[in-house]
């Protein structure tokens, strides 16, 4: 329980406005969009400056709370959920655009800059920021790098680890560091930034970013072909990239999320079909030419059902922003989405769309297949009802065999969304006790008292913190 | 989201959100970005989905039914924003107007505010009478007695400085339209068919010249306007705070009424009427047949989806020679998904360059009673609006909605800008021949 006259220490140092501890706020932030997982923090924070995140890591040490970093909220695996408790620093009010350099082609932000915004404001300097991920238009840089997210380009572009340059972060001794810079080589000692990306909140807490910018594509065609079998849909990527065409996006749904989509979109999806993908080829208008004749040629040959070309930038745009809706409108069906984010090298996508169809069978569920085809990552959602303990078991057990295959195939459990509580055990199988113990050695080294997002990334004998298990947080009436 | 059932958790049984409503929510966040109420104060509690978790909680009984679940239920601008942005199909704006219905059931008044809100919600606004006389300006003083207001203002929890923006915000008020329009105007030209008007509270008492031109505007487009004398307020004001009882009273009234009057179509000219008479299917269900409700609601139509959907006819009408820019108001394109129609009205007119701001969707800070009773708040909603106004330079300002048009009148006003506030129906109107 944190003590008055710590919440007075932080009022002090933070402004009133920047502390909550009524509990209509904390429960409010205890969760993000992974389901079944919320915890209660003790306290939230908004720090608008670093050494606001610096006053607040030093008053939770001496109160023994744990600290865990938040940005928007979107993440798919728990990493900003207070899996113990503690103290939520939400950096959402840290939302200065620094710098765009338009010289060293690089942005500087601040954690709580939204994704979009950034994109936004580096496009109206005619440059490109790559990275979208699903939830853009609400995510915060600073999540995106703690999750290491991807997106919609990931395949012709990276992910955000590919985009950053520096990092400022809080580490839990105290120390204000900053690691890399706007210089394009540089591998003077340990990538330290590197292993900040995708540390989840758990090495220390992020309050500037500083991120690559690129020219934007000259030219873009964007594809929308439909397919009666989803098997077809999963050749057709695997022959497209063997015929060494790297389009910027090509992303699939099949029918279930098809149509759930379109009830959200209207926007004239084939709801009778049973998968489309949406690709897009991007570059010198020479090369767009050229690689959409290669893309159309093998949809033709794979006997693609339709084809169709989006005929301009903003139907093209609409297409994206739809695909972007999948996941919450897949919600339509079910009061909870259970969806993971299982990553298959590509030659293995039609065996992967096959293993789900056996699954689903097998198990008697109802899923919805989206995702990043072209990269691999897949996301298979089980729509289920949480309230039905036999049916989210038969789920987990969907998900248990599904990544067994996954790993045969030399697969990863995670592609995007990260470990934090939903997927820790299939972290551990994944990288075996000796790739835990090297992790482990690494958290210990920057946080010896395991007060920074405890609870997340590895397996631990504690039941308060495995998933999908909710804490009662009883008030008496 | 039914009238009584098994007490949900905290809830009480008499109008509590259904479970599975709140259930649907997967906290993906993609309301965050459309919240007026996110937006100045970062705190996810102010936000749709935090509104819903605490709504959840509620229900699951993790928290009761606090003071500050009551505050976030009406600090929610219920401009459903968030449900046009939602792709789960959660209706957050539903449920925080539901949970205004179980603040008063929670919290009962004490006497002075209870028998002022009874006064106002289920006398006054019932009888359109009674309203008229009340609001002729010279006797609102007497009658309603802003003096009384005043003295009473903290039992409405009104925000500071509520009286001075209330009373800028009164346009020049003529007499009262309901009394002078006949019960039918015939068709001009070639008939086309036959409408049922909808003459909402405000328009009658604060806009009436709005109402006049559509009605005019409807006959010159070829139909016969029936407009019932005996029609009473829709009921919005009442599920607005909370008393979703009268609110039934007068949809089973106004139903009954609409339905004899055998109309091929019920429009309005108000936008928070037209999303309340559309939710009368709802909010009626099992009180009224299932099939009445089906047709009453399938005639229900804005005054500018109507026009778009029969078409406009263009012949005839005058060029007006200004530059335009269109506010959405949040029940027309929010509660009723009603977004291309108005343009496609103004594009249509001749001389008109339909100039379009940034967030034509947002909010204005209105909201009803919401700009009294957080003027700051609504200030700094405005603000915003008003600066997206500004950058388009355009001559006149259309909105569709009489809250909106008191706000941005009143805003526009105050800030020393030259823009012209209109209704939509105005500028059609100007553009109509005589």
């Amino acid at each position: 329980m944190i003590s008055k006259t710590a919440i007075q220490h932080l009022i002090d140092k933070l402004g009133a406005a920047n502390v909550a501890y009524e509990k209509e706020d904390l429960l409010v932030l205890g969760y993000d969009s992974t389901p079944g997982i919320h915890h209660l923090p003790e306290i939230a924070v908004f720090p608008t400056t670093a050494e606001g995140v610096l006053a607040a890591m030093e008053i939770a040490q001496r109160e023994g709370l744990p600290i865990v970093p938040r940005g928007s909220g979107t993440g798919l695996s728990g990493g900003s959920v207070p899996a113990k408790g503690g103290m939520v620093l939400c950096l959402n009010k840290m939302n200065r655009i620094l710098e765009i350099d338009e010289e060293n082609l690089t942005a500087t932000v601040e954690a709580g800059v939204v994704t979009l915004d950034l994109f936004n404001a580096v496009a109206t300097k005619g440059l490109f920021y790559p990275p979208d991920p699903g939830s853009q238009k609400i995510s915060t840089l600073g999540g995106n790098v703690m999750e290491d997210a991807g997106g919609l380009r990931g395949l012709k572009y990276g992910v955000t680890r590919d985009y950053v340059m520096a990092l400022q972060c809080v580490l839990p001794d105290g120390s204000l560091l900053t690691t890399g810079g706007k210089s394009v080589k540089d591998v003077a000692g340990y990538s330290f930034k590197d292993l900040l990306v995708g540390s989840e909140g758990t090495l220390g807490i992020i309050t500037e970013v500083t991120v690559k910018l690129i020219p934007p594509p000259k030219a873009k065609r964007t594809f929308l072909a439909y397919f009666d079998d989803i098997r077809t849909a999963g050749a057709a990527v695997s022959k497209i990239i063997a015929a060494k065409i790297i389009p910027s996006t090509m992303e699939i749904m099949d029918k279930a999320t098809i149509n759930c989509v379109e009830d959200y979109v209207k926007i004239g999806l084939p709801r009778q079909m049973a998968a489309l993908l949406l690709i897009e080829v991007d570059g010198h208008p020479a090369m767009v030419e050229e690689e959409a004749q290669g893309v159309d040629a093998i949809l033709r040959q794979v006997k693609a059902a339709e084809i169709h070309v989006a005929k301009d930038a903003d139907e093209a745009g609409k297409l994206a922003a739809a695909r972007r809706t999948a996941l919450s409108a897949l919600a339509r069906v079910s009061p909870t989405t259970l969806l993971e984010d299982a990553t298959v090298p590509r030659s293995r996508l039609a065996e992967t769309f096959a293993e789900i169809e056996r699954l689903t069978q097998k198990y008697q569920l109802k899923v919805g297949t989206f995702g990043h085809a072209g990269d691999g990552n897949l996301h298979p959602t089980v729509l289920c009802d949480e309230r039905n303990a036999e049916e989210m078991h038969r789920a987990h057990a969907f998900y248990d065999d599904l990544y067994e295959k996954v790993l045969a195939w030399g697969g990863t459990v995670s592609g995007e969304h990260g470990i934090g509580m939903a997927k820790k055990e299939y972290l551990a199988r994944q990288i075996g006790p000796g790739g835990v113990r090297v992790m482990k050695r690494i958290k210990n080294a920057f946080d010896p008292k395991g007060i920074l997002n405890p609870g997340k990334i590895f397996a631990d004998e504690d039941p308060c913190t495995q998933a999908h298990v909710e804490e009662g947080f009883r008030v008496s009436h | 989201m039914s009238r009584t059932k098994d007490k949900l958790g905290n809830f009480t049984p008499q109008d509590a959100p259904d479970y599975e409503d709140v259930l649907q929510c997967m906290r993906c966040g993609f309301c965050l970005p459309t919240c007026p109420t996110f937006a100045l104060t970062g705190r996810e509690r102010s936000s749709p989905r935090g509104r819903v978790a605490l709504a959840r909680a509620v229900a699951e009984q993790k928290l009761e039914f606090t003071d500050a679940v009551k505050h976030e239920a009406f600090f929610c601008l219920d401009c459903r924003a968030c449900t046009t942005a939602c792709p789960s199909g959660v209706r957050a704006g539903e449920v925080m107007e539901i949970c205004r219905s179980q603040s008063h059931q929670q919290y009962p008044l004490k006497h002075v505010g209870k028998s002022f809100r009874e006064f106002i919600l289920q006398r006054m606004l019932p009888n359109p009478d009674l309203l008229e006389k009340s609001m002729l300006p010279a006797r609102l003083y007497q009658r309603l007695g802003i003096q009384w207001l005043v003295r009473h203002s903290k039992a409405l929890k009104l925000g500071p400085s509520w009286m001075e923006k209330a009373e800028g915000m009164m346009p020049d008020l003529e007499a009262p339209l309901r009394p002078q329009l006949p019960e039918l105007t015939p068709a001009r030209g070639e008939k086309r068919g036959r409408v049922g008007f909808f003459l909402g509270c405000i328009m009658t008492l604060m806009y009436p010249g709005v109402s006049r031109q559509t009605v005019r505007v409807l006959a010159h487009q070829g139909f016969d306007v029936i407009t019932p004398k005996q029609v009473k307020c829709c009921g919005a004001p009442h599920l607005n705070e909370g008393d979703r009882q009268t609110a039934r009273e007068l949809a089973l009234f106004n139903l009954d009424l609409f339905l004899k009057a055998e109309v091929d179509y019920i429009v309005t000219d108000c936008a928070g009427c037209g999303a309340t008479l559309k939710e009368y299917e709802e909010l009626l269900e099992e009180m009224a047949e299932h099939d009445k409700l089906a047709v009453f609601r399938a005639k229900i139509r804005d005054i500018s989806e109507f026009l778009a959907e029969v078409g406009l006819r263009t012949e005839g009408l005058k060029p007006v020679h200004k530059s335009v820019t269109y506010h959405e108001p949040c029940h027309l394109c929010h509660a009723q998904g009603v977004s291309r129609q108005p343009r496609d009205l103004i594009r249509q007119l001749p001389g008109i360059e339909l100039r379009e701001m940034e967030e034509a969707s947002w909010c204005c800070g209105s909201a009803a009673t919401w700009g009294l009773k957080f003027s700051a708040e609504s200030q700094q909603v405005l603000d915003r609006k008003l600066n997206n106004v500004k950058q388009t330079g355009a001559d006149i300002l259309i909105t569709a909605n009489p809250g909106c048009q008191l706000q941005l009148a009143w805003g526009v006003r105050e800030a020393g800008m030259p823009q012209d506030v209109m209704h939509l129906m105005e500028l059609l109107g100007q553009a109509t021949p005589d």
